[in-house]
């Protein structure tokens, strides 16, 4: 009977056009206030890495001064110092570490025919490609050797080699940054990691693709400038060594476990590390030290602002007025239909027959409201993106929320359904087929 | 083939109680065509409601086809209409928006044939009212005669055994009325019982038995000859 009553319904779409095309627009139109939002919401909350994104974390230590704190709360800062950072890397935690800090540099094209510019980058090592699984499209990252030596080498983004160098492999050739020849190691292949998850600390976190890499230890021995957000409880002194050695804070770190059992032995290790440091006069706060994992981290850090989750609400709250019209539609339109309905439990259906097919009616009602309301949701999301840069990256529909928009559409109208068919199927058939 | 016993039927509202039913017997046999006749009000509508499976009566028993239908549930109840009842109405009662075709498909979608099965009975049902080359039209391009004709197409298509009419030449003209009426005699010539409410006399008599109501309660008429005889008070 399912498909007989889904074809009564595709008729019936046709049988009051004005009814139809204001259900199907009040429908439409709360369908895409929801999707649109609930879509940037879904890609902004998306876990970056969903197969190691529980065996990823970042340690966070309470460096901060005993002026002003209060036991139990937690820290305000998402970044660590210099010195813990390094600490970090030499500690053998882990199977993958890496410690970062967002970079820019100058950057002098060997194609005479375009200017110098500055490229926004970061400066991790070299398992930060493996921990975020960077893809390559040439080349590789550096080596271990590197990083030792703070050798000037460097992986370019794949739109920047190709604007610096054209469309050919690049690896061996040198470009220019800060006025320093740095030998191209690797490109990139094209990567967006929404949200940008290894680095919430200054920048969008949904904003432009790393343009370059270079070594931490190369960029800190040029003195480049962190470009992003830092952290003094006290006047440093000057020079970019007083930096290194303050307690000012600045990069951040990351461990990669074997497995996401590990954790309970890396926080064991960071509890015994913050004891350490306390030993030598420093972490006065004796604060807590936590390990985020991915998911963890993005909740931490309120990757999804509170803004975000109220649009959405009240973009379903609009969605819920759309419904109360469309009961009211759909109460208008069952109700001219008694007379049907009154045949019908003549010649033999029952009111659950009856329920069945006035609720495939509004199914099918849902269906076409959802195309048309996902139709308007991809261009709400068009415009967002038009209209705003920081959007620009989260405002694209997956095939998830494609088929969320049809459910949602479908389970909305089957639910304004609900009532208008209930009274479908109280109509008295003695009555009506007198009254025809 | 219909036998109600002691019937009753009460329409209550907060202020006032209507017995439109009250103590009602009767008795259809198989392969009778009755009439039922009576005032505006008498209770006439009710009965055919009741006796098809429309309304629930107050109390009393109602046996169709051997089957006591006091207490069955809708579905039941339903089923019951759908396997052995037909019904003709005075508005025709098709649904405007499906094709002849489509419109006498209605109980045989509930019945539960399968395609093959419908078709031929939708095919034969309207080739017995002479309307088979019409299938594809919709209820609005024929006349009222010819609708009325797809009325009884759809109610004869599950070969119910009872077919209950409700003043079926009430919106037709003579010519149209004699049509139908000489229909429903060759229907009922074919083994079909049927139960007609009527205004018509002239209708009344041309069938063998007369139901006649009056405030509820029923007064039985039988032809005999060229005259119809109360039986009920010798009952």
């Amino acid at each position: 009977m399912f498909s007989y009553y889904f074809k009564l319904g595709v008729r019936s779409l046709r049988r009051n056009p004005v009814l139809t095309a204001l259900m199907v627009l009040t429908l439409a139109v709360g369908v895409a206030a929801s999707v649109s939002t609930l879509t940037i919401l879904h890609m902004m909350s998306n876990d970056p890495l969903p197969n190691k994104s529980d065996r990823l974390f970042v340690p966070l230590l309470d460096a901060g001064p005993l002026e002003g704190y209060t036991p139990g709360e937690k820290p305000d800062d998402i970044q660590m110092t210099y010195q813990d950072a390094q600490n970090m890397l030499k500690s053998g935690q882990g199977v993958h570490r890496t410690v970062l800090y967002n970079i820019a540099m100058s950057a002098e094209p060997p194609r005479r025919e375009i200017p110098p510019q500055m490229l926004s980058g970061l400066a991790p090592t070299r398992d930060f490609f493996a921990m975020f699984d960077v893809p390559f499209l040439y080349g590789q990252p550096w080596s271990a050797q590197d990083d030792a030596r703070a050798a000037d080498v460097v992986v370019l983004s794949r739109k920047i080699a190709e604007k610096m160098f054209g469309n050919v492999n690049p690896v061996g050739q040198r470009l220019t940054l800060k006025g320093v020849p740095f030998t191209v190691v690797g490109v990139a292949d094209t990567w967006k990691m929404l949200p940008r998850v290894y680095q919430l600390a200054g920048g969008s976190h949904y904003g432009q693709d790393e343009e370059f890499f270079v070594p931490l230890s190369s960029a800190i021995r040029h003195e480049t400038e962190h470009h992003g957000g830092m952290s003094c409880s006290q006047d440093i002194g000057p020079g970019f060594s007083a930096r290194l050695a303050s307690e000012c804070t600045w990069v951040t770190a990351w461990f990669e476990t074997a497995s996401s059992r590990d954790r309970a032995d890396l926080q064991a290790w960071l509890d015994n590390y913050a004891d350490d440091q306390r030993k030598l006069g420093r972490m006065k706060r004796k604060a807590a030290n936590h390990l985020y994992n991915v998911t963890e981290w993005m909740e931490y850090t309120k990757v999804v602002g509170t803004d975000s989750k109220l649009q959405t609400w009240l973009a379903f709250g609009f969605l819920a007025l759309c419904l109360v019209n469309t009961i009211g539609l759909l109460l208008a339109k069952f109700s001219a239909r008694a007379s049907e309905i009154g045949v019908r439990r003549a010649l033999g259906a029952s009111r659950s027959e009856i329920f069945l097919q006035f609720l495939i009616e509004t199914g099918v009602v849902g269906l076409v409201g959802g195309t048309l309301g996902l139709l308007l949701a991809f261009g709400a999301l068009a415009l967002i993106r038009m209209s705003n840069g920081t959007m620009r990256a989260v405002a694209h529909m997956d095939w998830q929320m494609l088929g969320l928009t049809f459910l949602l559409s479908i389970g909305a109208a089957i639910v304004a359904g609900l009532l208008p068919t209930w009274r479908a199927c109280q109509v008295t058939p003695a009555i009506q087929l007198k009254s025809q | 083939m219909l036998r109600m016993t002691n019937l009753s039927k009460v329409y209550r509202t907060h202020m006032i109680e209507t017995h439109a039913l009250r103590g009602f017997e009767i008795d259809v046999r198989q392969g009778e065509f009755v009439t039922v006749t009576g005032p505006s009000g008498s209770g006439k509508t009710s009965f055919l409601n009741i006796a098809g499976l429309l309304e629930e009566f107050s109390a009393g028993e109602y046996v169709l086809d051997g089957v006591n239908v006091k207490g069955l549930d809708d579905n039941a109840r339903s089923k019951l209409r759908n396997e052995k009842l037909g019904f003709i109405f005075q508005g025709f009662n098709l649904i405007p928006d499906l094709n002849l075709f489509d419109n006498v498909d209605v109980p045989l979608r509930y019945r539960g044939f399968n395609a093959a099965e419908r078709k031929k009975r939708i095919e034969d049902a309207l080739a017995k009212v002479g309307l088979a080359s019409r299938m594809k039209h919709y209820p609005a391009e024929l006349s009222g005669g010819q609708q009325q004709r797809v009325a009884i197409a759809r109610a004869l298509a599950g070969s119910p055994k009872l077919l209950l009419a409700d003043e079926p030449t009430g919106n037709l003209d003579s010519q149209m009325a004699r049509g139908v009426m000489e229909l429903l005699e060759e229907i009922n010539a074919a083994g079909t019982t049927i139960l007609m409410v009527t205004h018509d006399p002239e209708l009344a008599v041309r069938t063998s038995r007369n139901v006649h109501i009056v405030d509820g309660q029923v007064s039985d008429l039988v032809r005999r000859g060229a005259t119809l005889v109360d039986t009920s008070a010798t009952a």
